[in-house]
């Protein structure tokens, strides 16, 4: 019995690495070693030939920061991920702030239904935005139908389509982080500003907003890391006339095969967007203090 | 009693409703025309789009590949994840919390990213435009989520029940089989269920790691969205919608589709 | 319970001549389900009424639509005789407390109190007298800069107490305000929340499921049952002369036995039994006591004009403040409550109970 017990912890040990090897092959293999790589990658340089030479220069960076159109891409991609995260915030608020409030029966399916699009492909309602803004979409079809308009207005493919697009393809997750966050929010609180003598727009500014500001944040955070690295939305709605990072980093690795570049991109991407969402975060750290 | 959301936060939820469905209606609402292009209103209405849809050789391929891929991605993400999230719940593995934040690291990463380090992997070892480079790359994604799916699966479970069982005089092998399996069921329907899903809309990795001789169904789409836009594309996405909400019907009866989109 | 009859009468003469908050005939329903039953009220200015009953009998709902929370389905509310059952929540200078305080988590306690005051354009410095007065009103003065989760469940139910009142509302509404509160704590606070409303002589209506709450902070007291309201009498008259059965059974202890009812009058235990108060129709009734109205007496002692009934003791139990005497009699088991002071009758003993006539309740029995 006292045997048993002294070579138990270490069976269980065995046991546990057993179970838990395959899973650290796999990653270490596909997920680490690939990371190291792209990594590494970025520091090779590209020949004139537009070959790759092994080395371990910042060439590829000089080059990179020396290209007045990496500034311009980074603005790009920083201000069309802020418009379209604001924007999916404001139209997400009121249905999360229904969703949280309502009392009828079918809140769970409604509830479904907000977050529903996130299992339908992107590239299918990618596609749903082209059939709605395109030159013979639904909505110009409206308009010129209805004789507002005499040529058809250019929606898409520009930075109009891809924010909308790219907006709506945030919406669910919103959604969802700001139900999650209205948790804290007791109704409670806003009856009470009303017996107090605040009409419901001076509720909502002073309670309702300022109990909501943890969700805000989180779900702001959490869309704009996703708005910057969205490549589908853009290639497909900005049709090659929208310059964003992710764009661009797919076209140094697919369309001119400059690896060194792409990897170079990527890694200023990944640490822009850290450093955005470190400034964000001691922002409203400091609002809230 | 409470009063519900009041008519202009109801009416303000409605309109978002409509922005937000709008551009699957349409397409749904496409599929349907007569047409040759987008136009609207559709000059009539025809079932034509699908017929011409079994027809498009590199769609079909596309979606053979993927349901393929899909299947085995799930199988396979199953396979690994589920003993690494039960030792990482369950059993008493050193440094828990660090294996734990390993495996989740991929998630926070951009998938444009993973995809780009993926293909400067593959590239060399000639697994880019294969089926195993593919799946590979797709479980990248689905492998930590079926880790985080199921350490909270696991981790939820009542301690007692697996102690109980023991204690009853069943071997670990049939405590796990005939306790701990049985009570994990949702959690494991909701694994399988999104692993495959995951797979089968994966568009970014794809479009890396696809080629000429390997391109799944979303990169075909990509591809043929890119081109042109008829009809055909939306009878696509009709076929797939119904598709899904089919899964989300049967998954809602073993799991509970909330639970499995909220974690 | 102090104040003598007349003077009671008096207030309801002032209530009848001017009544500063008024329901007539307020109902709420939610689809098939009636919250609240045409409930009729009226509160004179600086009274102190009690809405009392289980939970779910409707009395929060009809505090929720008095403050304008909740819109009635039908009827009225009139404050100094103007309707205002159309005003929304925001104009109707209601304080309302609620039953989890609901103080806004993100201020402090002077700006929580102050909220009021804002809404309502006071001035800077005006506010802030108004704000320190308030606190030092319920004794908080010198935490007005803490959050509310920094405070104790007291001092969270004070803030509450003290938004409410800075205001100076038409009506302080408060919700189970006390329900959160260990006991001793309630009855501290249940003399301060008194104290306060006779001093500052503002109009309120408690609701609560507490009858020594509703007994000792209120004038009068509203007993609510299934949405609708039993009775509305002063604290005396609700606990001796309960106008239902039900009211009898949720207010005070009671000794429930069958009386039957025979060409001669009542019958109880075989032997006849008077009462000094109607009695009902009903074929089946029943004979309501309070257990500290029942005098213990020797076994062939003469009842006189009061009513008598032999029985055996049983057993006795001691609950601290009194001693509770069980007897079996022709009639059921009575409980009977002495002071415990004295010669008490041991188990086995003989004993008469005598009560007097008008100490006998009687209502139809309820149905099985």
């Amino acid at each position: 019995m006292s045997g048993r017990q002294r070579e138990q912890p270490l069976r269980g040990r065995l046991t546990g690495l057993a179970l838990i090897a395959p899973a650290l092959v796999l990653l270490g293999a596909i997920y680490l070693w690939p990371m190291l790589g792209l990594g590494r990658m970025a520091f090779n340089e590209t020949g004139s030939t537009g070959a790759m030479a092994p080395a371990l220069s910042l060439a590829t960076f000089r080059s990179l920061f020396e290209d007045p159109f990496t500034l311009e891409t980074t603005w790009n991609s920083v201000w069309l991920s802020f418009v379209a995260t604001l924007l999916a915030l404001v139209l997400a608020y009121p249905l999360a702030l229904f969703l949280h409030r309502t009392q009828s029966r079918f809140r769970s399916l409604l509830t479904v239904l907000a977050v529903a699009p996130m299992l339908v492909s992107g590239v299918v309602r990618v596609f749903g935005w082209l059939a709605l803004l395109g030159d013979r979409g639904l909505i110009n079809a409206a308009l010129m139908g209805s004789g507002l308009t005499a040529q058809p207005t250019r929606l898409v493919y520009n930075y109009f389509g891809v924010t909308l697009g790219l907006a709506e393809s945030l919406m669910p997750y919103m959604i969802l982080a700001l139900l999650a966050g209205f948790g804290r929010l007791d109704r409670a609180c806003e009856e009470a500003a009303a017996t107090l003598g605040a009409p419901p727009w001076r509720v909502f500014l002073r309670v309702t907003l300022p109990l909501t500001v943890p969700a805000i944040v989180l779900g702001f955070l959490l869309c704009f890391v996703l708005a910057m690295s969205a490549y589908i939305t853009p290639k497909l709605l900005g049709g090659g006339r929208v310059f964003l990072l992710a764009t661009e980093i797919f076209d140094h690795a697919i369309t001119n095969a400059n690896w060194p570049a792409a990897a170079a991109l990527a890694l200023y991407t990944l640490v822009l967007v850290l450093l955005l969402v470190a400034a964000y975060a001691a922002l409203t750290r400091r609002a809230e203090a | 009693m409470r009063e519900g959301a009041g008519p202009w936060l109801g009416a303000a939820a409605a309109l978002v409703y409509v922005v937000l469905l709008a551009p699957v209606a349409v397409v749904v609402f496409i599929a349907f025309s007569a047409d040759s292009f987008i136009v609207f209103p559709p000059s009539g209405y025809s079932l034509r789009w699908f017929q011409r849809l079994w027809a498009h050789e590199a769609l079909m391929r596309g979606l053979s590949l993927s349901l393929m891929l899909a299947g085995i991605v799930t199988i396979g993400s199953l396979a690994i994840g589920v003993p690494a999230a039960y030792a990482i719940a369950r059993a008493k593995v050193p440094a828990a919390g660090a294996l734990k934040a390993f495996f989740l690291a991929p998630l926070l990463l951009p998938t444009l990213v993973l995809g780009l380090a993926l293909l400067m992997a593959l590239q060399p070892l000639r697994l880019t435009a294969t089926l195993t480079g593919l799946a590979l790359g797709h479980m990248v994604m689905t492998v930590p989520f079926v880790i985080r799916l199921m350490v909270t699966t696991f981790a939820t479970l009542p301690d007692e029940v697996e102690a109980a069982a023991a204690s009853l005089g069943a071997t670990p092998w049939r405590v796990f089989r005939r306790v701990t399996l049985p009570l994990a069921i949702p959690g494991l329907a909701a694994s399988a269920f999104l692993s495959f899903l995951l797979s089968f809309d994966e568009t970014v990795i794809s479009l890396f790691i696809s080629g000429p001789r390997a391109s799944t169904l979303p990169v075909e789409m990509v591809r043929y969205v890119e081109g042109r836009t008829d009809p055909l594309v939306a009878a696509l996405s009709v076929v797939l919608i119904v598709a899904t909400l089919f899964v989300i019907l049967v998954v809602e009866r073993i799991a509970g589709l909330a639970r499995v989109v909220g974690r | 319970m102090e104040q003598p009859l007349a003077a009671r009468n008096h207030q309801c003469a002032l209530t009848r001549r001017m009544s500063h908050l008024t329901l007539n005939r307020l109902s709420k329903r939610y689809g098939e389900t009636v919250a609240v039953a045409d409930v009729s009220l009226s509160v004179a200015r600086g009274e102190s009424v009690a809405l009392l009953g289980p939970s779910g009998c409707g009395k929060t709902t009809t505090l929720r639509m008095i403050a304008g929370l909740i819109q009635p389905s039908a009827g009225a509310i009139e404050v100094l005789g103007v309707d205002v059952t159309q005003v929304p929540a925001h104009r109707r200078n209601m304080g309302y407390v609620f039953q989890s305080y609901a103080l806004f988590p993100h201020m402090s306690v002077a700006a929580n109190v102050g909220f009021g005051l804002d809404e309502r354009g006071v001035g800077r410095s005006e506010r802030d007298r108004r704000v320190a007065a308030a606190l030092s009103q319920v004794r908080l003065e010198g935490l007005s800069a803490r959050k509310p989760r920094e405070l104790s469940g007291g001092q969270q139910q004070r803030v509450a107490l003290a938004r409410a009142l800075v205001i100076e509302p038409d009506v302080l509404l408060l919700d189970e305000s006390l329900s959160n509160l260990d006991a001793r704590l309630r009855d501290a606070m249940r003399l301060e929340i008194r104290d306060l409303q006779r001093s500052l002589g503002i109009t309120t209506l408690f609701v609560t499921h507490d009858q020594t709450e509703a007994l000792t902070l209120c004038d009068r007291i509203a007993v609510m049952h299934a949405g609708r309201v039993e009775q509305i009498a002063d604290p005396v008259t609700i606990y001796e002369r309960p106008a239902s059965r039900f009211v009898a059974e949720f207010v005070g202890r009671s000794v429930v036995l069958p009386v039957e009812r025979s060409e001669a009058g009542l019958v109880l235990g075989g032997r006849p039994v008077r009462t000094a108060h109607p009695v009902p129709e009903s074929r089946a009734l029943e004979l309501f006591l309070r257990p500290q109205r029942i005098a213990l007496a020797g076994p062939e002692t003469e009842a006189g004009a009061h009513n008598r009934l032999g029985g055996v003791v049983r057993s006795h139990v001691f609950v601290g403040d009194r001693l509770e005497v069980l007897v079996d009699t022709q009639a059921g088991r009575v409980t009977v409550e002495t002071s415990g002071a004295g010669a008490v009758a041991q188990p086995g003993d003989a004993v008469s109970l005598i009560w007097s006539p008008s100490d006998t309740l009687v209502f139809a029995r309820a149905a099985p």
